[in-house]
């Protein structure tokens, strides 16, 4: 649960994903669910020469067990709060 | 609490597909489960290669699995409609690796 | 609509199913579950590069095998008949609402169909992946024999 927890506080926030088959698509977070599936508004694929695949998608789903990385905006971690809900959810309460 | 991360909002609308193994598929969204199966109707493929411009080709109703997709793109119609595809080259997308 | 309602509304109906494995079965389906574990009759199987064929009469596939099926475009019709009927059986008389395709709508639809041939030969794999095999209205056999022109 801390990794779903974690990216609903990035909601809102600029973040590049990128996937198994090397797409990288930079968008702002919208939402995620409990399969870390991913939805992005305001979308660019990274590399648009080489993937104009998606040159007309300004929206998109990315399915969680396709995703490598997300690159998370520098102010996105609170490294404090972070630390605590990792030894919250290691402790199991 | 973040909004559901559902594909609740693409119902109806014209969506682009990008496959695990590769392939482009663009379609009207009829349906979908937890799993994120998906049903496309009306459905086509867009065929990417470095030779000759994107080739569509007609495939009609899908039923495509959810373990076989990466990516499911609300399609712009305006943005597309813009887009030359007959001009658009570039080599097929990568199968995914897991 | 759920992917699974539809499979479930397809019995009976000829579909293509290809596999993750690039393999394609053409078939009529005669069940399916939860699963998508599916049972096809009169199957015609065709190998990842489309030059090899089967004739069986019939197969399970495991669902977690499938990439994809391909089901006749009447059947999302018959779907929406079954759940129309039951919403309007379960609304109070009245207050049901037409919704669904109207006839304008199947119009549309068989000017499509007569598009779909361009399809045919449109890749040289293509015919392999045996998408004509639906096109030719339940021959089954007649996509995958074209495949090896």
């Amino acid at each position: 649960m801390l990794f779903f927890s974690y990216f609903k506080e990035l909601v809102g926030k600029e973040v590049t994903v990128e996937l198994k088959n090397d797409l990288a698509i930079r968008g702002i977070l919208h939402s995620v669910d409990q399969y870390l599936n991913i939805k992005l508004e305001h979308t660019r694929v990274v590399d648009q020469e080489k993937y104009p695949h998606m040159l007309s998608v300004r929206n998109c789903f990315i399915r969680g067990s396709v995703v490598r990385y997300v690159q998370l905006p520098p102010d996105g971690v609170d490294i404090d709060i972070l630390h605590d809900a990792t030894r919250r959810e290691a402790r199991g309460s | 609490m973040a909004a559901a991360s559902t594909l609740e909002s693409l119902v109806d609308q014209m969506i682009s597909v990008i496959t695990n193994d590769g392939r482009n598929i663009v379609g009207i969204l009829k349906g979908f489960d937890q799993a994120t199966n998906i049903i496309l109707d009306e459905s086509h493929e867009r065929v990417y290669s470095t030779r000759e411009g994107v080739q569509q080709l007609v495939l009609g109703l899908y039923i495509i699995r959810g373990d076989n997709i990466s990516v499911v793109g609300e399609l712009d119609e305006d943005l597309d409609s813009n887009l030359d595809l007959s001009t658009v080259k570039a080599h097929p997308l990568k199968p995914v690796i897991h | 609509m759920l992917p699974l309602s539809l499979l479930k509304t397809a019995q009976g109906h000829p579909m293509l199913v290809e596999l993750k494995n690039g393999e394609t079965y053409n078939g009529h389906l005669v069940n399916c579950d939860t699963w998508m574990n599916i049972h096809l009759r009169e199957v015609i199987c065709t190998s990842k590069d489309g030059d090899r064929f089967w004739r069986m009469p019939e197969c399970y596939i495991r669902g977690n095998t499938i990439k994809y099926l391909r089901v006749p475009d009447e059947v999302i019709d018959k779907v929406q008949e079954e759940t129309t009927k039951t919403r309007t059986d379960r609304r109070p008389p009245g207050v049901g609402r037409g919704r669904g395709r109207g006839s304008a709508d199947s119009g549309g639809r068989t000017g499509r169909g007569a598009g779909r041939g361009q399809d045919d030969g449109g890749r040289g794999m293509a015919a392999g992946r045996g998408r004509s095999g639906l096109g030719g209205r339940g021959n089954i056999g007649r996509g995958g024999v074209r495949g090896r022109g």
